[in-house]
């Protein structure tokens, strides 16, 4: 009996019982359907935070104050971080041939006030370089000026939103605002950015980054972003800025991160994720697994005659068990081909009404989608196939005669 | 009717069926039930043999003993010069397929596939090629009369041309031996006389046949009779011999 044959047969079989075989393939098809559509989000979530480190250059290296290895040492005697002041960055500056751009800064939270207006926003002191840094724009105006760090000046530049809400009727340059206690200077807005690795960029308020510290009551700073002139010198810029900051400090208690183990942490992480939602889809393609093997069954009990009568004839057990292994896998490959069309539909409406999420279903998923469909035709087809190669001719016939 | 059935590779003089002391018992509780008992018996190539007996006594065992569906639990069963006992499930159904053709009593058709289709069922899963099989559709359903029938399915089909079908269907494959089960016990005796009528041209062309029957009347168009009782063959007599009487 020929493959083409079995196959033949086993479509004549299906389509004898059109709702069945409707409701099998439709269990199947939302198994796939939920796979490719959850692991599309999933990678779609890995992509938009890859290209949101991605968009603000991959020679980035990040200096924090602490350590994230464990240390050994009791608490309170050995192992606090110093302070990372702005003299650090300076040094690092001075010393480290392969830095490009260096924007120390300095983070927290503070009203700001024009008028009768007045808005708590995120206050971030920096320098010149955060520009170029971040990728950042001006709309208008000026951005903070280069000069020495340490030495502060009243002058914020205001992020987009910020200026539309404090200045909704006049242009705000060259108007004097309330920064916490502080009165100072706008000189500048910064161009519509939004969001940047969590941060929404239109609702912020920046000024120098001496001024932040005092402004903020802040000793230390809270990160500095480095640029290196080549991406294959960050390793080796990391190594040095520890190194320099180790002597400075007089122990190893800073933390320098590339933007690629930044990247490298965050993408798997949501690997993890699509992995985990891959699996729950699965778990539903289980589901609609055993209703394939109910469905077989039920065919088996209803179709005892005709096995007795394809013995009678001369078929052998293999080859009735492989008929319907084969109606299995034709109800499974069925649901998995039209699960695979919908998902792919879905996440291509996604894709057109979230843009920003750039959802797409990895190839590995789509390819073990179609495999796992297959193979769940297999595997819940085989214990019905099974039965039915096995049933004893005279009492298949028999059966059906009484 | 109109074509002709077809036999060839016919191989005289040797028996087709041995049958040696052929026991088939059943295990109820702890109790051994002989449903057939002690059966000897030869069936000559070409031979027309019906078996009558009452409900019960083992008719049918017989049949799916003699057509391979039921291994004899004691002695020894040769067919075609092959001892049942030592060939495999596979084998066996090999030879059922290559040698015995079935016409049953409630037909077991498939109802999903047309005339044709069913027809070709035994040379599906014999392996033959798809233009031999349609060759070999169109001169079965010729010589039962059906041609005009081939596309139609069982239930568009009267109970006669089913019965038809099932005869185009068992021979489709030219067996040597054929195996009836009370093959015209659901027809009216129209339709009855023109299944035996077919069943007597099979005789004709020199296969072997075995009849099932509680019809003394089916029973004369065969050579020969064996009356079963209780899993034991009582009689054994011509069919010139066989009265109501004698039953």
């Amino acid at each position: 009996m020929s493959l083409r044959d079995c196959v033949d047969f086993a479509f004549n079989a299906l389509k004898g019982q059109p709702i069945r075989v409707s409701l099998c393939v439709t269990g199947i098809a939302i198994g796939i359907m939920a796979i490719v559509v959850l692991t599309a989000l999933g990678e779609g979530a890995r992509r938009y935070v890859v290209n949101q480190f991605m968009s603000i250059g991959s020679n980035l290296l990040l200096v924090v104050p602490g350590k994230t290895e464990t240390t050994g040492a009791i608490p309170g005697f050995a192992g606090a971080p110093h302070d990372l002041t702005i003299m650090d960055s300076q040094a690092i500056r001075r010393n480290i041939r392969s830095i490009q751009r260096l924007a120390p800064i300095s983070m927290g939270t503070e009203t700001v006030r024009y008028g009768e207006r007045r808005r708590q926003v995120p206050i971030v002191g920096t320098t010149a370089d955060f520009l170029e840094i971040r990728h950042l724009r001006m709309a208008r105006g000026q951005f903070l000026p280069r000069g020495d760090p340490q030495r502060g000046a009243p002058l914020v530049v205001l992020g987009h939103r910020v200026a539309q809400e404090l200045f909704p009727d006049t242009s705000p340059l060259g108007q004097l605002i309330r920064v916490g206690n502080w009165r100072m200077r706008v000189i500048g807005i910064l161009a519509p950015r939004g969001t940047q690795l969590s941060m929404d960029m239109d609702d912020l308020v920046l000024v120098p980054v001496a001024t932040g510290m005092q402004l903020l009551n802040r000793h230390s700073l809270y990160r500095i972003l480095l640029g290196v002139r080549n991406v294959s010198d960050l390793e080796t810029t990391c190594g040095r800025i520890v190194a320099l900051l180790t002597e400075r400090h007089g122990e190893d208690d800073t933390t320098c991160i590339t933007q690629g183990s930044v990247v490298g942490t965050f993408s798997s992480i949501l690997n993890a994720l699509t992995v985990s939602l891959a699996a729950i889809g699965f778990i539903s393609l289980t589901v609609a697994g055993i209703g394939i093997m109910n469905v077989m069954f039920v065919a088996v009990a209803d179709r005892t005659e005709e096995i007795g009568l394809l013995k009678a004839l001369g078929a052998r057990s293999r080859q009735i068990l492989l008929l319907f292994l084969i109606e299995a896998v034709i109800l499974s490959l069925a649901g998995g081909m039209i699960g695979l069309t919908l998902g792919w539909t879905i996440v291509q409406g996604l894709t057109t009404l979230y843009p920003a999420i750039p959802a797409s279903t990895p190839l590995w998923a789509s390819v073990s989608a179609v495999l796992v469909s297959f193979a769940v035709g297999v595997v819940f087809g085989l214990l019905p196939a099974h039965r039915a190669g096995r049933l004893d001719p005279v009492h298949a016939l028999e059966r059906h005669a009484s | 009717m109109t074509g002709e059935l077809i036999i060839d590779g016919f191989m005289t003089g040797a028996q087709v069926i041995k049958l040696k002391n052929v026991s088939k018992i059943y295990q109820v509780g702890d109790q051994p039930v002989y449903a057939l008992a002690n059966i000897t018996e030869h069936i000559k190539p070409g031979e027309y043999v019906a078996i009558m007996g009452p409900s019960g006594s083992g008719k049918s065992t017989l049949l799916n003993v003699l057509g391979c569906l039921l291994r004899p639990t004691e002695g020894s069963y040769q067919l075609n010069g092959q001892e049942i006992n030592t060939l495999n499930d596979s084998e066996l159904s090999k030879l059922r397929q290559s040698v015995i053709g079935f016409i049953f009593q409630s037909f077991h058709l498939i109802p999903r596939l047309t005339a044709a289709g069913n027809v070709e069922l035994p040379m599906i899963f014999a392996g033959i090629a798809p233009q031999v099989r349609q060759q070999r559709v169109t001169q079965a359903l010729e010589a039962v009369g059906l041609t005009a029938r081939s596309h139609h399915r069982p239930d568009q089909l009267s109970v006669g041309q089913r019965q038809r079908v099932v005869i185009a269907r068992a021979t489709v494959m030219n067996p040597r031996l054929i195996l009836a089960d009370e093959p015209t016990g659901n027809l009216d005796s129209e339709s009855g006389k023109q299944i035996l009528g077919l069943l007597d041209q099979l005789y004709a062309l020199g296969h072997t046949l075995i009849i099932v029957t509680h019809d003394i009347n089916v029973a004369h168009r065969a050579e020969r009779v064996l009356v079963i009782s209780d899993g034991h063959i009582v009689q054994r007599t011509s069919s010139c011999n066989l009265t109501p009487e004698s039953l």
